[in-house]
């Protein structure tokens, strides 16, 4: 970032004005992006890993190799169908929704610290403010069930609405005894907090930071709205949930931003728990970018795991374990990581 | 820079705010408001207070309007019938509407009679950022901070004794 600076400050000749500017645009068009290959890699992915679970091929044929294209041709597919809004529809609203929800995953990625220094929004309040923009995707959700004037839509919309705000609790307070250790909530200085190897990793620091991973990990599967947790999309009851009326380019937006939280949720538990761009051994960091996506692609093949081996839930199972389950446990973490810390001489 | 963000933020919430209380909707009337809410965070981020600018939107648009929207959704279908609907076609918003405009004209109209401009001095060292909160609410409010999450919890387990059926509770 600072070297992106120096070149439209020096080089360019431009005021620093016109260098932040220019250099926010650069860094958005590169995160949407990379979040639109996301997509499409993760679409490719995930069936061949239903495929690999479910112990069959997957696509095969698209593009020869092991059907590569085939993520590529549905994209091209959905962008070629028919838009349809609903007669009775809420016309702003329903356009409106799918851009909210998109917007909200992707003001989060901004605060994603990539490698030492390259962070396109680097807040001191990083994790904060991840936290809450993606609740932006809640109000997203809520809105496109509601515009689309369906009661299977509405329905999926208000499951869903209540699912994230809920596992939202159990999210954040997994992540505080992280914060306790580090002192501060800047994404960057809970990267470099981890340097020196596995064992500096904050998931194996503590036994409680052990057990707030897995919560972290079970609530990043709730918000994701993905199986075995995907009660605002089940196909048996609800058609599809919130996106039931959309077609063609809107869907589009709303399966992006599917995959593009997947791989947030995946960044900020790597981030938090897994070291960030550190590598496992100590003084291997030559590629931090490279390590950093590698450990984010891990995690969503874990979360993609999940999905195609468990059943789905129910909803009263979905609320009991949030709320009765995960939000105990989690505050015990971070009791207990507080004593922990405390006892260990981590802080005074 | 800085005055162009404020009177855009400003400009935005006002129009957030026109918009809430002209909508016929409640849905809309709602999202308007979250609109608003926005608005003002950006107005708390220019005022060097990140920590309560995300909190605007972390709470109030995450959470509270979360609850708003699920509440209208709840009661929209059966009250808004046609007849109610006729009432609500009134122009009622000015009513809603004048008595602040009327307020900030006075404080206005105060303000450049009496010639004052400066409003409270300097901002302290740290302000709106979450260790400055903190030591607020940890330290010198805390027996309101306390009681105040002692009234919520009451409210929680108040809900929660209402909403369950009467036959279910174990005292009865």
């Amino acid at each position: 970032m600072e070297a992106m600076y120096a070149f439209f400050m020096d080089t360019a000749g431009m005021d620093e004005m016109a260098a932040h500017i220019t250099v926010a645009v650069i860094m958005a068009t590169i995160m949407f992006i990379v979040m639109a290959l996301c997509a499409i890699i993760f679409t490719w992915m995930e069936r061949k890993v239903a495929g690999f679970l479910q112990s069959r091929y997957g696509p095969m044929r698209t593009g020869r190799w092991h059907g590569w294209a085939q993520a590529v041709a549905d994209m091209l597919k959905i962008l070629g169908k028919e838009d349809i809004i609903p007669a009775e529809a809420d016309k702003p609203y329903f356009i409106f929704a799918p851009l909210l929800v998109l917007l909200g995953s992707l003001l989060a990625w901004a605060a994603i610290p990539w490698a030492p220094g390259f962070v396109a929004a680097d807040l001191d309040l990083g994790l904060f403010y991840i936290f809450a923009v993606t609740s932006l995707v809640v109000l997203g959700i809520l809105m496109a069930g509601w515009a689309s004037n369906n009661k299977w839509a509405l329905y999926g919309a208000a499951r869903g609405a209540a699912q994230m705000v809920s596992y939202e609790i159990p999210l954040l307070l997994a992540t505080i005894p992280v914060v306790l250790y580090t002192g501060s909530l800047n994404t960057q200085d809970i990267v470099i907090a981890q340097q020196g190897g596995v064992l500096n990793w904050f998931v194996f620091r503590d036994p409680f930071l052990f057990i707030a991973f897995w919560m972290y990990f079970i609530a990043s599967i709730a918000e994701t709205n993905r199986g075995p947790f995907d009660m605002p999309e089940t196909e048996s009851e609800l058609v599809a949930g919130y996106h039931t009326e959309y077609t063609g380019m809107r869907f589009a937006f709303f399966f992006l931003a599917e995959y593009a939280n997947l791989f947030l949720v995946s960044m900020i538990a790597v981030m938090v728990f897994l070291g960030g761009w550190w590598s496992p051994i100590p003084g291997l960091d030559f590629a931090p970018a490279a390590c950093f996506v590698v450990k984010g692609v891990l995690m969503v093949f874990l979360n993609m795991w999940v999905r195609w081996t468990l059943p789905r839930v129910r909803v009263d199972q979905l609320m009991h374990l949030c709320w009765k389950v995960m939000i105990p446990v989690t505050l015990v973490c971070v009791v207990g990581a507080g004593i922990w810390m405390m006892a260990s001489g981590a802080v005074g | 820079m800085e005055t162009i963000l404020f009177w855009l933020c400003g400009a935005l919430m006002v129009l957030g705010g026109v918009m809430t209380v002209t909508q016929r909707s409640a849905v809309i009337s709602a999202v308007w408001l979250i609109f608003a809410f926005v608005c003002a965070a950006g107005i708390f981020a220019i005022l060097d207070a990140p920590f309560v600018a995300i909190m605007q939107v972390l709470v109030y648009v995450g959470a509270i309007m979360v609850l708003f929207l699920f509440v209208i959704m709840m009661l929209q279908g059966p009250v808004l019938d046609n007849e109610k609907r006729r009432l609500l076609k009134l122009p009622l918003w000015p009513a809603v509407a004048i008595p602040p405009v009327a307020v900030l004209v006075l404080v206005g109209g105060w303000i450049r009679r009496t010639g004052t401009r400066d409003f409270g001095g300097t901002v302290p060292e740290g302000f709106g950022q979450p260790a400055a909160v903190a030591e607020l609410l940890l330290g010198r409010y805390l027996l309101a901070f306390e009681l105040v999450s002692i009234v919520l919890l009451v409210a929680i387990v108040g809900a929660l004794a209402i909403g369950k059926e009467a036959r279910k509770l174990p005292w009865k």
